[in-house]
Protein backbone atom coordinates (compact mmCIF):
# COMPACT_ATOMS: atom_id res chain seq x y z
CA UNK A 1 0.00 0.00 0.00
CA UNK A 2 1.42 3.37 -1.00
CA UNK A 3 1.03 6.76 0.58
CA UNK A 4 -1.84 7.77 -1.73
CA UNK A 5 -3.79 4.67 -0.75
CA UNK A 6 -3.66 5.77 2.87
CA UNK A 7 -4.67 9.30 1.97
CA UNK A 8 -7.78 8.00 0.27
CA UNK A 9 -8.84 6.29 3.46
CA UNK A 10 -8.46 9.37 5.65
CA UNK A 11 -11.82 11.11 4.99
CA UNK A 12 -13.73 7.97 5.94
CA UNK A 13 -11.43 7.47 8.90
CA UNK A 14 -12.56 10.90 10.11
CA UNK A 15 -16.08 9.44 10.22
CA UNK A 16 -14.81 6.36 12.09
CA UNK A 17 -16.41 4.32 9.36
CA UNK A 18 -13.47 2.25 8.17
CA UNK A 19 -13.73 -1.46 8.80
CA UNK A 20 -11.55 -2.68 11.64
CA UNK A 21 -8.78 -4.14 9.46
CA UNK A 22 -8.49 -1.01 7.35
CA UNK A 23 -8.50 1.23 10.40
CA UNK A 24 -5.75 -0.80 11.98
CA UNK A 25 -3.59 -0.54 8.87
CA UNK A 26 -4.21 3.19 8.55
CA UNK A 27 -3.53 3.81 12.24
CA UNK A 28 -0.15 2.14 11.87
CA UNK A 29 0.61 4.45 8.98
CA UNK A 30 -0.59 7.49 10.92
CA UNK A 31 1.86 6.69 13.66
CA UNK A 32 4.66 7.36 11.20
CA UNK A 33 3.23 10.00 8.85
CA UNK A 34 2.77 13.53 10.12
CA UNK A 35 1.36 14.67 6.78
CA UNK A 36 -1.49 12.17 7.00
CA UNK A 37 -2.07 12.99 10.67
CA UNK A 38 -2.45 16.63 9.71
CA UNK A 39 -4.86 15.73 6.96
CA UNK A 40 -6.92 13.60 9.31
CA UNK A 41 -7.21 16.54 11.71
CA UNK A 42 -8.49 18.69 8.86
CA UNK A 43 -11.04 16.10 7.84
CA UNK A 44 -12.17 15.78 11.42
CA UNK A 45 -12.95 19.48 11.36
CA UNK A 46 -15.19 18.83 8.36
CA UNK A 47 -16.99 15.91 9.93
CA UNK A 48 -17.37 17.87 13.19
CA UNK A 49 -19.49 20.34 11.27
CA UNK A 50 -22.04 17.58 10.76
CA UNK A 51 -22.76 17.71 14.49
CA UNK A 52 -24.83 20.83 13.96
CA UNK A 53 -27.26 18.86 11.83
CA UNK A 54 -28.58 17.34 15.03
CA UNK A 55 -31.03 19.59 16.82
CA UNK A 56 -29.58 21.08 20.00
CA UNK A 57 -31.18 19.60 23.09
CA UNK A 58 -30.99 20.79 26.67
CA UNK A 59 -29.74 18.13 29.08
CA UNK A 60 -31.25 17.97 32.55
CA UNK A 61 -29.66 20.28 35.16
CA UNK A 62 -28.57 17.24 37.16
CA UNK A 63 -25.90 16.44 34.54
CA UNK A 64 -24.16 19.75 35.21
CA UNK A 65 -24.32 19.13 38.92
CA UNK A 66 -22.93 15.62 38.56
CA UNK A 67 -20.05 16.83 36.42
CA UNK A 68 -19.14 19.70 38.72
CA UNK A 69 -19.62 17.48 41.76
CA UNK A 70 -17.14 14.98 40.34
CA UNK A 71 -14.73 17.81 39.53
CA UNK A 72 -14.92 19.19 43.07
CA UNK A 73 -14.35 15.74 44.45
CA UNK A 74 -11.37 15.34 42.14
CA UNK A 75 -10.00 18.71 43.24
CA UNK A 76 -10.43 17.94 46.92
CA UNK A 77 -8.95 14.48 46.56
CA UNK A 78 -5.95 15.96 44.78
CA UNK A 79 -5.39 19.04 46.88
CA UNK A 80 -6.01 17.79 50.39
CA UNK A 81 -4.19 14.53 49.97
CA UNK A 82 -1.28 16.31 48.31
CA UNK A 83 -0.46 17.88 51.66
CA UNK A 84 -1.54 15.00 53.74
CA UNK A 85 -0.02 12.61 51.26
CA UNK A 86 3.41 14.08 51.82
CA UNK A 87 2.79 13.89 55.54
CA UNK A 88 1.18 10.53 55.26
CA UNK A 89 3.99 9.18 53.17
CA UNK A 90 6.51 10.07 55.78
CA UNK A 91 4.30 9.23 58.74
CA UNK A 92 3.37 6.02 56.98
CA UNK A 93 6.99 5.27 56.50
CA UNK A 94 7.48 6.08 60.17
CA UNK A 95 4.60 3.87 61.25
CA UNK A 96 5.55 1.12 58.88
CA UNK A 97 9.12 1.35 60.01
CA UNK A 98 8.12 1.13 63.65
CA UNK A 99 5.82 -1.80 62.96
CA UNK A 100 8.53 -3.50 60.92
CA UNK A 101 11.06 -2.93 63.69
CA UNK A 102 8.71 -4.37 66.31
CA UNK A 103 7.89 -7.35 64.08
CA UNK A 104 11.58 -7.89 63.42
CA UNK A 105 12.40 -7.62 67.11
CA UNK A 106 9.64 -10.04 68.10
CA UNK A 107 10.72 -12.42 65.33
CA UNK A 108 14.28 -12.20 66.63
CA UNK A 109 13.15 -12.96 70.18
CA UNK A 110 11.02 -15.85 69.01
CA UNK A 111 13.91 -17.13 66.93
CA UNK A 112 16.28 -16.90 69.87
CA UNK A 113 13.76 -18.61 72.13
CA UNK A 114 13.28 -21.42 69.61
CA UNK A 115 17.02 -21.80 69.23
CA UNK A 116 17.43 -21.78 73.00
CA UNK A 117 14.74 -24.42 73.39
CA UNK A 118 16.20 -26.52 70.61
CA UNK A 119 19.59 -26.16 72.12
CA UNK A 120 18.27 -27.14 75.52
CA UNK A 121 16.39 -30.09 74.00
CA UNK A 122 19.55 -31.22 72.19
CA UNK A 123 21.53 -30.87 75.40
CA UNK A 124 18.93 -32.79 77.35
CA UNK A 125 18.77 -35.45 74.65
CA UNK A 126 22.53 -35.68 74.55
CA UNK A 127 22.69 -35.82 78.34
CA UNK A 128 20.02 -38.54 78.39
CA UNK A 129 21.91 -40.54 75.79
CA UNK A 130 25.10 -40.18 77.75
CA UNK A 131 23.30 -41.21 80.84
CA UNK A 132 21.74 -44.12 78.96
CA UNK A 133 25.18 -45.21 77.72
CA UNK A 134 26.62 -44.93 81.18
CA UNK A 135 23.76 -47.01 82.53
CA UNK A 136 24.19 -49.61 79.83
CA UNK A 137 27.90 -49.81 80.68
CA UNK A 138 27.14 -50.38 84.31
CA UNK A 139 28.00 -53.99 85.31
CA UNK A 140 24.87 -56.14 85.35
CA UNK A 141 22.87 -53.69 83.29
CA UNK A 142 20.42 -54.96 80.72
CA UNK A 143 18.82 -53.41 77.66
CA UNK A 144 15.43 -54.49 76.51
CA UNK A 145 13.83 -53.46 73.27
CA UNK A 146 10.16 -52.61 72.98
CA UNK A 147 8.29 -52.54 69.69
CA UNK A 148 5.02 -50.95 68.75
CA UNK A 149 2.03 -53.15 68.00
CA UNK A 150 -0.82 -52.12 65.71
CA UNK A 151 -1.66 -49.13 67.93
CA UNK A 152 1.97 -48.06 68.22
CA UNK A 153 3.00 -49.02 64.71
CA UNK A 154 6.53 -47.87 63.91
CA UNK A 155 7.32 -46.87 67.48
CA UNK A 156 10.37 -48.33 69.18
CA UNK A 157 11.93 -47.98 72.61
CA UNK A 158 14.94 -49.22 74.54
CA UNK A 159 14.83 -49.70 78.25
CA UNK A 160 18.10 -49.89 80.13
CA UNK A 161 18.18 -50.78 83.79
CA UNK A 162 20.70 -52.01 86.23
CA UNK A 163 20.51 -54.29 89.22
CA UNK A 164 19.91 -51.32 91.51
CA UNK A 165 16.69 -50.52 89.70
CA UNK A 166 17.89 -47.40 87.84
CA UNK A 167 16.06 -47.40 84.51
CA UNK A 168 16.10 -45.16 81.47
CA UNK A 169 13.63 -45.51 78.65
CA UNK A 170 14.40 -43.96 75.30
CA UNK A 171 11.47 -44.08 72.89
CA UNK A 172 10.98 -42.77 69.38
CA UNK A 173 8.18 -42.46 66.80
CA UNK A 174 5.50 -42.70 69.42
CA UNK A 175 2.03 -41.67 68.30
CA UNK A 176 0.70 -38.51 69.89
CA UNK A 177 -1.50 -39.12 72.86
CA UNK A 178 -4.90 -37.44 73.27
CA UNK A 179 -5.23 -34.49 75.61
CA UNK A 180 -5.40 -35.58 79.22
CA UNK A 181 -3.65 -38.84 78.41
CA UNK A 182 -0.06 -40.02 78.75
CA UNK A 183 2.04 -43.06 78.10
CA UNK A 184 2.77 -45.19 81.15
CA UNK A 185 5.53 -47.78 81.54
CA UNK A 186 4.70 -51.16 83.06
CA UNK A 187 6.88 -53.85 84.53
CA UNK A 188 5.32 -57.24 84.20
CA UNK A 189 6.41 -60.05 86.50
CA UNK A 190 4.99 -63.47 85.70
CA UNK A 191 1.96 -64.37 87.79
CA UNK A 192 1.84 -60.95 89.44
CA UNK A 193 -0.06 -57.80 88.72
CA UNK A 194 1.80 -55.32 86.44
CA UNK A 195 3.92 -52.89 88.41
CA UNK A 196 3.31 -49.30 87.32
CA UNK A 197 6.16 -47.10 86.17
CA UNK A 198 6.10 -43.36 85.50
CA UNK A 199 3.99 -41.58 82.89
CA UNK A 200 5.44 -39.51 80.09
CA UNK A 201 4.39 -37.54 77.05
CA UNK A 202 6.56 -37.58 73.92
CA UNK A 203 7.56 -34.44 72.07
CA UNK A 204 5.99 -33.47 68.80
CA UNK A 205 8.34 -35.83 66.94
CA UNK A 206 7.26 -38.73 69.10
CA UNK A 207 10.50 -38.92 71.05
CA UNK A 208 10.68 -39.38 74.79
CA UNK A 209 13.22 -40.05 77.49
CA UNK A 210 12.05 -41.36 80.84
CA UNK A 211 14.14 -41.97 83.93
CA UNK A 212 12.54 -44.24 86.41
CA UNK A 213 13.28 -46.34 89.44
CA UNK A 214 12.22 -49.91 89.30
CA UNK A 215 10.65 -51.02 92.55
CA UNK A 216 12.12 -54.10 94.09
CA UNK A 217 9.07 -56.16 93.23
CA UNK A 218 9.57 -55.35 89.57
CA UNK A 219 13.26 -56.17 89.32
CA UNK A 220 12.31 -59.64 88.15
CA UNK A 221 10.10 -58.29 85.33
CA UNK A 222 10.19 -60.42 82.23
CA UNK A 223 8.10 -58.14 80.03
CA UNK A 224 7.98 -54.38 79.70
CA UNK A 225 5.01 -52.63 78.19
CA UNK A 226 3.73 -49.16 77.52
CA UNK A 227 0.06 -48.26 77.60
CA UNK A 228 -1.92 -45.04 77.24
CA UNK A 229 -3.48 -43.98 80.48
CA UNK A 230 -4.85 -40.90 82.22
CA UNK A 231 -2.09 -38.28 82.45
CA UNK A 232 -1.89 -38.63 86.24
CA UNK A 233 -1.11 -42.34 85.89
CA UNK A 234 -2.89 -45.36 87.25
CA UNK A 235 -1.90 -48.19 89.55
CA UNK A 236 -3.26 -50.87 87.24
CA UNK A 237 -3.37 -50.68 83.45
CA UNK A 238 -6.69 -49.56 81.96
CA UNK A 239 -5.69 -48.61 78.46
CA UNK A 240 -4.44 -50.58 75.52
CA UNK A 241 -0.79 -51.60 75.08
CA UNK A 242 1.08 -49.61 72.41
CA UNK A 243 4.54 -51.13 72.83
CA UNK A 244 5.85 -54.18 74.54
CA UNK A 245 8.98 -56.23 74.78
CA UNK A 246 9.44 -59.88 74.17
CA UNK A 247 9.75 -61.95 77.29
CA UNK A 248 13.27 -61.68 78.57
CA UNK A 249 15.11 -64.60 80.00
CA UNK B 1 -11.05 19.32 -9.22
CA UNK B 2 -12.41 19.51 -5.74
CA UNK B 3 -9.10 18.89 -4.08
CA UNK B 4 -7.24 21.92 -5.42
CA UNK B 5 -5.30 24.17 -3.05
CA UNK B 6 -7.72 27.06 -3.43
CA UNK B 7 -10.64 24.89 -2.36
CA UNK B 8 -8.79 23.63 0.65
CA UNK B 9 -7.99 27.21 1.59
CA UNK B 10 -11.64 28.14 1.24
CA UNK B 11 -12.67 25.14 3.34
CA UNK B 12 -10.28 26.12 6.08
CA UNK B 13 -11.70 29.59 5.91
CA UNK B 14 -15.17 28.14 6.37
CA UNK B 15 -14.20 25.98 9.25
CA UNK B 16 -12.50 28.85 11.01
CA UNK B 17 -15.67 30.84 10.62
CA UNK B 18 -17.89 28.04 11.81
CA UNK B 19 -17.22 29.58 15.19
CA UNK B 20 -16.74 33.33 15.64
CA UNK B 21 -13.12 34.10 16.23
CA UNK B 22 -13.68 35.58 19.70
CA UNK B 23 -15.53 32.38 20.62
CA UNK B 24 -12.64 30.24 19.38
CA UNK B 25 -10.17 32.31 21.32
CA UNK B 26 -12.41 32.16 24.36
CA UNK B 27 -12.65 28.41 24.01
CA UNK B 28 -8.90 28.03 23.81
CA UNK B 29 -8.54 30.20 26.90
CA UNK B 30 -11.18 28.11 28.67
CA UNK B 31 -9.40 24.87 27.82
CA UNK B 32 -6.13 26.29 29.08
CA UNK B 33 -7.87 27.30 32.31
CA UNK B 34 -9.41 23.84 32.58
CA UNK B 35 -5.97 22.32 32.07
CA UNK B 36 -4.94 24.47 35.05
CA UNK B 37 -7.81 22.83 36.96
CA UNK B 38 -10.18 25.77 36.93
CA UNK B 39 -13.63 24.44 37.78
CA UNK B 40 -15.42 27.62 36.71
CA UNK B 41 -13.87 27.37 33.25
CA UNK B 42 -15.26 23.87 32.83
CA UNK B 43 -18.69 25.08 33.92
CA UNK B 44 -18.48 27.87 31.34
CA UNK B 45 -17.44 25.52 28.55
CA UNK B 46 -20.23 23.15 29.53
CA UNK B 47 -22.81 25.91 29.44
CA UNK B 48 -21.57 26.95 26.03
CA UNK B 49 -21.67 23.53 24.35
CA UNK B 50 -23.98 21.34 26.39
CA UNK B 51 -26.98 21.68 24.07
CA UNK B 52 -25.03 21.08 20.87
CA UNK B 53 -23.19 18.07 22.22
CA UNK B 54 -26.23 16.67 23.97
CA UNK B 55 -28.23 17.07 20.77
CA UNK B 56 -25.53 15.15 18.93
CA UNK B 57 -25.55 12.41 21.55
CA UNK B 58 -29.33 12.22 21.54
CA UNK B 59 -29.25 11.87 17.78
CA UNK B 60 -26.72 9.05 18.04
CA UNK B 61 -28.16 7.22 21.04
CA UNK B 62 -31.84 8.16 20.93
CA UNK B 63 -31.94 7.62 24.68
CA UNK B 64 -31.91 10.51 27.12
CA UNK B 65 -30.42 8.60 30.03
CA UNK B 66 -27.60 7.13 27.96
CA UNK B 67 -26.93 10.46 26.26
CA UNK B 68 -26.72 12.29 29.59
CA UNK B 69 -24.39 9.64 30.93
CA UNK B 70 -22.10 9.99 27.92
CA UNK B 71 -22.28 13.80 28.10
CA UNK B 72 -21.06 13.56 31.68
CA UNK B 73 -18.24 11.26 30.61
CA UNK B 74 -17.25 13.66 27.84
CA UNK B 75 -16.92 16.67 30.13
CA UNK B 76 -15.10 14.67 32.76
CA UNK B 77 -12.74 13.58 30.00
CA UNK B 78 -12.34 17.23 29.05
CA UNK B 79 -11.50 17.94 32.68
CA UNK B 80 -8.89 15.21 32.78
CA UNK B 81 -7.50 15.63 29.27
CA UNK B 82 -7.61 19.37 28.64
CA UNK B 83 -3.83 19.35 28.75
CA UNK B 84 -3.91 17.17 25.62
CA UNK B 85 -5.65 19.84 23.59
CA UNK B 86 -3.30 21.50 21.09
CA UNK B 87 -4.68 24.61 19.44
CA UNK B 88 -2.23 24.15 16.57
CA UNK B 89 -3.81 20.82 15.68
CA UNK B 90 -7.44 21.81 15.68
CA UNK B 91 -10.16 23.96 17.11
CA UNK B 92 -11.85 23.45 20.45
CA UNK B 93 -15.20 22.83 18.76
CA UNK B 94 -13.70 20.06 16.61
CA UNK B 95 -12.01 18.53 19.62
CA UNK B 96 -15.18 18.55 21.70
CA UNK B 97 -17.37 17.17 18.94
CA UNK B 98 -14.83 14.47 18.11
CA UNK B 99 -14.68 13.45 21.77
CA UNK B 100 -18.46 13.43 22.16
CA UNK B 101 -19.17 11.58 18.93
CA UNK B 102 -16.46 9.03 19.58
CA UNK B 103 -17.86 8.25 23.01
CA UNK B 104 -21.39 8.30 21.71
CA UNK B 105 -20.58 5.82 18.94
CA UNK B 106 -18.70 3.63 21.38
CA UNK B 107 -21.74 3.57 23.65
CA UNK B 108 -24.03 2.92 20.72
CA UNK B 109 -21.95 0.00 19.57
CA UNK B 110 -21.91 -1.31 23.10
CA UNK B 111 -25.62 -1.08 23.36
CA UNK B 112 -26.01 -2.58 19.90
CA UNK B 113 -28.93 -0.26 19.49
CA UNK B 114 -28.53 0.56 15.88
CA UNK B 115 -32.02 -0.30 14.83
CA UNK B 116 -33.59 2.98 15.77
CA UNK B 117 -34.74 5.26 13.00
CA UNK B 118 -32.76 8.44 12.79
CA UNK B 119 -35.66 10.45 11.45
CA UNK B 120 -37.75 9.48 14.47
CA UNK B 121 -35.09 10.54 16.92
CA UNK B 122 -34.70 13.84 15.14
CA UNK B 123 -38.42 14.50 15.54
CA UNK B 124 -38.36 13.47 19.18
CA UNK B 125 -35.54 15.77 20.13
CA UNK B 126 -36.36 18.76 18.01
CA UNK B 127 -39.00 20.02 20.43
CA UNK B 128 -36.52 20.58 23.19
CA UNK B 129 -34.26 23.30 21.85
CA UNK B 130 -33.30 25.80 24.50
CA UNK B 131 -32.37 29.43 24.30
CA UNK B 132 -28.89 28.54 25.46
CA UNK B 133 -28.57 26.14 22.59
CA UNK B 134 -29.59 28.67 20.01
CA UNK B 135 -27.29 31.21 21.59
CA UNK B 136 -24.38 28.85 21.63
CA UNK B 137 -24.78 27.81 18.06
CA UNK B 138 -26.98 29.83 15.81
CA UNK B 139 -29.56 28.14 13.69
CA UNK B 140 -28.07 29.90 10.70
CA UNK B 141 -25.02 27.70 10.97
CA UNK B 142 -27.17 24.60 11.11
CA UNK B 143 -29.02 25.85 8.13
CA UNK B 144 -25.85 26.28 6.13
CA UNK B 145 -24.58 22.80 6.92
CA UNK B 146 -28.01 21.34 6.21
CA UNK B 147 -28.10 23.24 2.95
CA UNK B 148 -24.71 21.87 1.96
CA UNK B 149 -25.92 18.38 2.73
CA UNK B 150 -29.08 18.89 0.75
CA UNK B 151 -26.98 19.55 -2.32
CA UNK B 152 -25.43 16.13 -2.11
CA UNK B 153 -27.09 13.32 -4.01
CA UNK B 154 -29.03 11.10 -1.64
CA UNK B 155 -26.81 8.16 -2.55
CA UNK B 156 -23.85 10.11 -1.11
CA UNK B 157 -25.63 11.81 1.78
CA UNK B 158 -27.27 8.71 3.22
CA UNK B 159 -24.06 6.74 3.76
CA UNK B 160 -22.53 9.78 5.45
CA UNK B 161 -25.48 10.10 7.83
CA UNK B 162 -25.45 6.39 8.60
CA UNK B 163 -21.76 6.60 9.41
CA UNK B 164 -21.92 9.80 11.41
CA UNK B 165 -25.05 9.32 13.47
CA UNK B 166 -25.48 5.55 13.47
CA UNK B 167 -21.83 4.64 13.80
CA UNK B 168 -21.94 2.15 10.96
CA UNK B 169 -18.79 1.09 9.15
CA UNK B 170 -18.56 0.99 5.37
CA UNK B 171 -19.28 -2.74 5.30
CA UNK B 172 -22.29 -2.30 7.55
CA UNK B 173 -23.56 0.54 5.41
CA UNK B 174 -23.16 -1.58 2.28
CA UNK B 175 -25.17 -4.33 3.94
CA UNK B 176 -27.80 -1.88 5.16
CA UNK B 177 -28.22 -0.29 1.73
CA UNK B 178 -27.78 -3.48 -0.24
CA UNK B 179 -25.01 -1.87 -2.27
CA UNK B 180 -21.57 -3.22 -3.22
CA UNK B 181 -18.87 -2.25 -0.73
CA UNK B 182 -16.72 -0.64 -3.42
CA UNK B 183 -19.64 1.53 -4.49
CA UNK B 184 -20.28 2.64 -0.92
CA UNK B 185 -16.63 3.51 -0.45
CA UNK B 186 -16.62 5.64 -3.57
CA UNK B 187 -19.86 7.38 -2.66
CA UNK B 188 -18.73 8.16 0.85
CA UNK B 189 -15.43 9.56 -0.21
CA UNK B 190 -16.97 11.59 -3.01
CA UNK B 191 -19.71 12.80 -0.69
CA UNK B 192 -17.24 13.96 1.94
CA UNK B 193 -15.10 15.81 -0.58
CA UNK B 194 -18.19 17.45 -2.05
CA UNK B 195 -19.41 18.43 1.39
CA UNK B 196 -16.14 20.06 2.19
CA UNK B 197 -16.23 22.04 -1.03
CA UNK B 198 -19.84 23.07 -0.50
CA UNK B 199 -19.15 24.24 3.03
CA UNK B 200 -16.14 26.15 1.82
CA UNK B 201 -18.23 27.76 -0.91
CA UNK B 202 -20.89 28.84 1.53
CA UNK B 203 -18.41 29.99 4.10
CA UNK B 204 -18.12 33.46 2.58
CA UNK B 205 -21.73 34.12 3.48
CA UNK B 206 -21.26 33.52 7.18
CA UNK B 207 -21.59 36.67 9.16
CA UNK B 208 -19.09 35.85 11.96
Amino acid sequence: MVHEDYKEMIPVRALSALDAAEERVLNEHLDNCSECRKELEEWQATTAALAVVADPVEPSPEVRERILGAVRKDLSSNVVPLRSTSRNVWSSFGSLGAIAAVVLFVALLVGLFVLWRQNRAYREELAAKNEFIQLVNTPGARVTELKGNDLGAGATAKLAHDAAGRAILMASKLPNVPAGKAYQLWFIVPNKPPVPGKTFVPDSAGNAVLKDEIAGAALDAKVFAITVEPASGVSAPTGPIYLRSSEVN
Amino acid sequence: MLFCGQSVFAWRSYISRLQPRPAQEDDVALLKAIAARNEAALAQLYDRYRAILFGLLMRILNNREEAEDVLQEVFLQVWRKATDFDENRGRPFTWLVTLARSRGIDRLRTLAARERVAETSAREVSEDISDAATDAFKSEQRGLVTKALSQLPDEQKRPLMLAYFDGLTQSEIAARLGAPLGTVKTRMRTGLISLRELLAGQGESFGF
